[in-house]
Formats: C-alpha cells, structure tokens, sequence
C-alpha cells in the first residue's frame, strides 16, 4: 500500500481500528441492554465513519442523531464554549445520550457538550470517544467508552481530517511534522 | 435481535450491497481526477452509512461535506421545497459536487436540492444514490451513480429508517408489514410514517 506523501506512518491499522470498534459497540450493547431509548449522537464531521461502523454492531435499538460544531474564536478555548451550528433533531430529554467523538485532545469541547446536554435532563448521559490525546488534555471529561490513547501528533483518517483532507482513509496516520508545522 | 425479527425478507444481503458499494467507488474513481477534488455532500441522516463506506473505496483525491434537510410539510410536498437544517460547510463555486443519497424515491427533494446547489455555481454536479425506486417517480431527475433499483417495498437498514429504528442493520430489507401497519393509520406502503420525518416525505 503505497502512504500519501504527507503521511509519516500509520498508528492503527485498519484491522486494529474493526477490532476495537467490535469490541466497544459489545460493551455498549451489554451496558444499554436494558435500556429503552438509546440516542447515539455523532458530533460531524470527524465521526461520521466511527459512527457508521459502531452503530452496525450494535445489538441495542437505538436511533441516531448528529451535531454540528463550530469554534467561537480563541478567546473562548478556555471554557470549550462552541456554536451549535445544528443541534439534534429530536429532543434528549429523557432518553439515554451517548455521544459519540472522533477524538478528545483538550477536553473542553466535549466537557462543554456534555454541559449542555446534561442541561437538557437525559435519562442518562456518556461519551464514546475513537480516540483519545492524554497529554493534551487541560480539563478532566469522562470517557466512558474510549478506543485508543494515542500521542500527541497530529492524526488524520477514519474521519479525522487536516484542512480536509485524509478525512477518508481506512487508517489513522500520523501526519508528517512539516505538513502542519 | 429484535430488529432482525420485524424484517419480513432481506432485499438486498450485506455481501451483495458491500460489492456494490465497491463498484460505486471505482466508478467514481474513473470519473474524476485528484485535480478534480470533487466534494461528496452527504444528505443526512439516511446517507450517513453509505458515505463511510463509499469513501473506503475512493482512490482520488477528495472531500466531504454535510447536509441536513428537514420538510416544511405537506404542502410543500409537490415543490420538493425543504428547509435546510444544515447547509454546506464549504463553498462549492467552481467545485466539483457528487451528492450522495441513499435513496431516490419521488425525486422532487433531490431536484430542489440540485437546483438549489446549482444556483452555486458548481464546476458540476453529479448525483450518486444507494437505491433507486423508479417505480415511484414523479419528476425526471439524472442519476450518475445508482446502487439498486428496487420495487416499491418499504425497506429499511444500511441507514434506512422506519420510525427512526432500523438504520443500523447491515443489509436492505423488508419490513414486516404488520410493524408499518401498527405505527400508522394508513393502509398504503407509501404512507408517511408520523415520526419518520425525513425520509418518508423526502424524494
């Protein structure tokens, strides 16, 4: 398999990527077994894939919803604050919220959501995370069902992106240094 | 699994679609260039599936992007009107646009959505659906890329709904006609389900 030139290598194949998905969405199913309106929330557009992949092993009824963020500007990284550029289709309230994330790198963002939804009364919420950067973490977020630790470089694949692109590849890869130095 | 006990039959199994799927991406492969850098506008929610594993297959540089569309109601069914819940991130002026649906049923929503992005001034515009059922068309729009053509059944799975269930069964299938019957008033498969929202009313 010939790599794109910006790629430096690949940190989780595609088969390690199906295997941990399996083995999350089989945790999940055991954990919401008995729960009636389960609501997997797919924060775009870096989750889309995972999501895709997570909810088709799945053996719990749920429905699927998504969100759309966008960042304020830098003045509010501190509190994670984001725009909800489209927020869920139907309402939370009551139900069981999972939300699904491609990656936590600070925290904040998912803390903030996970603020603003436990706002909104669900019977219960989590947070399912691809992945996760804990040296890049500034605030503590719970999460309860986490694929991979990985370092702090800049990944891109199965959903996440640089500027775009690599948004697509069945991998996740580090991306070479001077690329987005 | 409770799911897999409303199917009635299993249209199309996940081997046959996940083939198709494959065969979509090399034809989009041989369609476009890297310089092309065509921009994959998913149509959410019922594409989301269907986009995560088209994309596996493309070998050509590219990009993807999100719409989310809602009906304004029945009387605005014959217009194909809808209200954009989530517009494009991107501007698509002098972009190559390959719009990815995961069903075509009247046609009248995916024209509106067509005439609304061309009013954007696209490089092109193409359209590449999972499913196609020609049988319920009232309005002639051009599909580039088409999965299936399949009768006029009520299928769910592969990101199909019926009453928001259903969408993460692997394969295309049937539903039982006495769980359709049970959640509506109506008698007709065509009926819109109250809850369904999206893709009932959608084209």
């Amino acid at each position: 398999m010939k790599l794109p030139d910006a790629i430096e290598r690949i940190l989780l194949d595609e088969e390690t990527i199906a295997a941990q998905v399996c083995e999350l969405a089989a945790q999940i199913s055991a954990d919401y077994a008995d729960a009636d309106d389960l609501v997997l929330v797919g924060v775009l557009k870096g989750a889309f894939i995972f999501m895709a992949d997570l909810a088709r092993h799945l053996t719990v009824p749920h429905r699927v919803d998504f969100i759309a963020l966008s960042s304020y500007n830098r003045n509010t990284v501190s509190t994670g604050a984001v725009r909800l550029i489209m927020d869920t289709r139907a309402s939370i309230t009551g139900r069981h919220v999972l939300v699904i994330e491609d990656i936590v790198d600070t925290g904040y963002t998912l803390e903030y959501l996970l603020r603003t939804f436990h706002a909104r009364q669900p019977a219960s919420l989590r947070a399912c995370a691809l992945l996760s950067k804990p040296e890049r973490h500034q605030i503590e977020v719970s999460v309860d069902y986490l694929g991979f630790e990985i370092p702090d470089v800049w990944v891109v694949g199965y959903g996440l992106d640089y500027a775009d692109r690599f948004r697509t590849l069945p991998y996740i890869a580090a991306l070479k240094r001077e690329v987005y130095e | 699994m409770g799911l897999r006990d409303d199917v009635d039959k299993i249209l199309i199994p996940e081997q046959e679609l996940q083939a198709r799927v494959a065969e979509l991406g090399q034809a989009i492969n041989t369609t476009y260039t890297d310089a092309d850098r065509p921009l994959l506008v998913c149509v959410l929610k019922g594409a989301f599936m269907f986009l995560a594993d088209l994309t596996r297959h493309l070998e050509i540089r590219h990009e993807v992007d999100f719409m989310e569309i809602s009906s304004y109601g029945a009387g605005t069914v014959s217009s194909g009107v809808v209200r954009i819940l989530l517009d494009l991130e991107q501007n698509i002026e002098r972009r190559h646009v390959l719009i990815v649906e995961d069903i075509i049923d009247s046609g009248r929503t995916l024209d509106y959505i067509t005439r609304n992005l061309e009013t954007r001034r696209p490089a092109s515009l193409r359209v590449c659906t999972l499913l196609s059922k020609p049988a319920r068309r009232e309005i002639d729009v051009p599909l580039d890329f088409v999965g299936f053509e399949i009768p006029d059944e009520f299928v769910m799975g592969y990101g199909l709904d019926f009453a928001e269930e259903y969408r993460n069964l692997p394969f295309i299938g049937v539903l039982k006609e006495e769980v359709y019957q049970a959640a509506t008033n109506h008698t007709s498969p065509r009926a819109p389900s109250a809850s369904a929202g999206g893709r009932r009313s959608r084209g």
